[in-house]
């Protein structure tokens, strides 16, 4: 495998203003972040509501800069690269259908924008390759001409993909897209992201807060907590036996369908922490049931184990012995 | 034993400009003291307007009617407004899917959350305030007495919810109707929630309708299942017949369309159902799910017959598969 994009040390913090005489505080969306992406797997991101996976996809479109740190394109920087040369090769979907697409244009005009922005051919032409990526992701012809207003949440969020790949982009990042969709959807949704993938040669970061999805459709998968990436490692590893404690917490909250198991007790208890008042040491450590001192005091690098990574003092050689 | 909330043949008809919408269309269910029952379906298919219809809180457009609509023996159909104000909060109260739009942003949560215990009860502001704070504390609010001074906006979703759900409480409701009371959480926050729901549950025997577009929700919490497709009930059946042995094909169909560890492999295709909800403005005729049923054939444009198997029924031309 070759590494496509490679995010290293990014941080992204945001400055928020507590009224005209306090000093404003700053917030630690993205806060110290490795990260490879191999050509053509799917990297799935999860984590609770806060801990800055969509901060990171943000990063990864160069949509926002990074406060510290570097994010590379086959080893040029984004920041070099310019917006247009990336926006070619890297595509974003969203989760909001309904927030995404320009109310007031027609659905060719806006599969076919990115074509304008980049100069492709003229008006015919564009029209012709935007119609074909519409039959392509399963919009037939008809609606080439339709207002976004005239179709529902799932043709929509077809359009957002037809609209991603018009230019053939590498990479496509999706956050929650099919989140705001119903079930029966949802699948046809998933369904058509598996056989673009397969047919263009995508790479995905696929962010998602639906675990089941996660497992389905990813290959690798991040564990995101306030900020960090607490463990990263094969799909079917990661499902099977998570190694952080929170990915373990995290997973047994997912309720799968299957009846007379009950809710779990994930164990949490606490509330996810106030990102701008972060514990110390270890974020996760006032919710963990394992910490000791140590997690108090400084926060776990992540250590490797196999091709995994994870950021927990229980697997530092250095602590390992605290925890037995 | 006798069922604590009994719905029969509600319809909710809404007057649009294009006619009549069939919002609810001839649904019947009874939930029993301490059950939960879940109400699942996607979007369109009625399952929110059942839950304001049972609780008389339908917009201004719409009519309801039914054949029965019971709560502890008392007609809810029949009754004046002010029998169902006295009853709603004190002894039946929802919790809404959006807390942040269902509080009132302008006053304090102590406040909403004591002005229906002193409304019903009568009680005094100090026992009001006792209340809440002990309501609070159960659904797992720290420092709950600095907590009541606070304003919706300054409370994350997860305890917005929280307050919903103590709030729901504050009377000791013997029903307890939920419309998505975790869609918009976590999944760490939704297992918390679930768990106190039931835990609330057997401490206080109270029932639960749970309306829910999430399969796993359905699987771990219901007593018993209704599954709604276009304003209708197409199968009903107590949860682990209904997994065992799905029996409509719309039911079917929905269990294929999501992942589950186990069942189906990563990466491989999920099941799906073309085409879209039918308008259910104008008169509805025959099996509304036969345009994107694989089995449909021209028998399913007749009223679908309703077939009963024990307590597990469903509505189809076909019989048990």
């Amino acid at each position: 495998m070759t590494a496509l994009m490679e995010v290293a040390g990014v941080r992204r913090d945001f400055s928020l203003s507590r009224g005209l005489f306090a000093r404003a505080r700053t917030l630690h969306a993205v806060d110290g972040i490795d990260l490879t992406l191999e050509k053509g797997e799917v990297l799935g991101i999860v984590g609770e509501s806060g801990c800055g996976k969509s901060t990171l996809a943000r990063m990864l479109l160069g949509l926002l800069p990074p406060s510290a740190g570097r994010i590379t394109l086959d080893g040029v920087d984004l920041a070099a690269l310019g917006r247009r040369k990336l926006a070619a090769r890297v595509q974003p979907v969203f989760q909001d259908p309904y927030g995404s697409l320009n109310p007031r244009k027609r659905i060719a005009s806006i599969v076919a924008l990115p074509l304008a922005v980049h100069d492709m051919g003229d008006a015919a032409y564009r029209r012709k390759r935007a119609i074909d990526m519409l039959e392509r992701v399963g919009l037939p012809a008809r609606f080439a001409d339709s207002y976004p207003g005239q179709l529902s949440g799932g043709q929509r969020q077809r359009v957002a993909i037809a609209r991603a790949l018009v230019m053939r982009p590498e990479i496509v990042v999706c956050d929650e897209p099919t989140s705001a969709l119903d079930v029966s959807v949802q699948s046809q949704i998933l369904n058509l992201l598996m056989d673009l993938r397969q047919e263009f040669g995508l790479t995905y970061v696929f962010i998602s807060h639906n675990l089941a999805v996660v497992e389905h459709i990813a290959t690798r998968v991040a564990v995101m907590y306030l900020g960090r990436v607490v463990e990263l490692a094969a799909t079917a590893e990661i499902f099977a036996s998570a190694r952080h404690p929170y990915s373990q917490a995290l997973l047994a909250s997912v309720l799968t369908p299957e009846p007379g198991k009950g809710v779990p007790d994930n164990g949490l208890g606490l509330a996810f922490p106030d990102p701008l008042d972060p514990p110390p040491g270890c974020g996760f450590n006032p919710r963990c049931l394992y910490a000791r001192p140590v997690c108090k005091a400084t926060a776990p690098a992540a250590v490797a184990d196999g091709a995994a990574r994870v950021a927990c003092h229980a697997y530092a050689p250095l602590y390992r012995k605290e925890f037995e | 034993m006798t069922a604590l909330l009994q719905v029969e043949g509600l319809t909710v008809d809404i007057a649009v400009p294009a006619g009549t919408l069939h919002a609810v269309r001839d649904v019947s269910f009874s939930v029993e003291k301490g059950k939960t029952l879940c109400l699942v379906g996607e979007s369109g298919c009625g399952k929110s307007m059942t839950a304001l219809a049972m609780m008389g809180l339908l917009p201004k457009a719409a009519r309801r009617n039914a054949r029965r609509l019971e709560f502890a023996g008392i007609d809810l159909a029949g009754a004046g407004r002010k029998v169902v104000n006295d009853l709603r909060g004190a002894h039946m109260s929802m919790i809404f899917q959006e807390p942040m739009t269902a509080l009132n942003p302008s006053y304090t949560i102590g406040n909403q959350m004591m002005e229906v215990y002193r409304r019903h009860k009568g009680a005094t502001a100090a026992e009001a305030r006792e209340r809440a704070v002990f309501l609070l504390g159960k659904v797992g609010i720290a420092s709950a007495g600095d907590r009541l001074g606070q304003y919706p906006h300054q409370l994350s979703g997860g305890l917005r919810q929280r307050v919903m759900i103590a709030m729901a409480l504050m009377c000791g409701p013997a029903l307890i109707v939920a419309d998505e009371p975790t869609t918009a959480l976590d999944v760490t926050i939704q297992a918390q929630i679930l768990l106190l729901l039931k835990d609330l549950q057997r401490e206080f025997g109270m029932a639960l309708v749970l309306i829910t577009h999430d399969l796993g929700v359905v699987a771990r919490i219901a007593d018993r299942v209704a599954v709604m497709y276009a304003g209708a009930v197409v199968e009903h059946a107590p949860t682990v017949e209904l997994f065992a042995a799905p029996q409509h094909p719309y039911t079917r169909a929905l269990m294929e369309c999501i992942p589950v560890p186990g069942r189906t492999l990563p990466g491989e295709r999920l099941g799906s159902i073309p085409g879209n909800i039918p308008a259910l403005i104008g008169t509805v005729t025959g099996c509304a799910f036969r345009d994107r049923c694989a089995l449909a054939d021209a028998s399913c444009a007749a009223e679908p017959p309703r077939h009963l198997a024990g307590d597990h029924g469903w509505a189809c031309v076909r019989g048990a598969v």
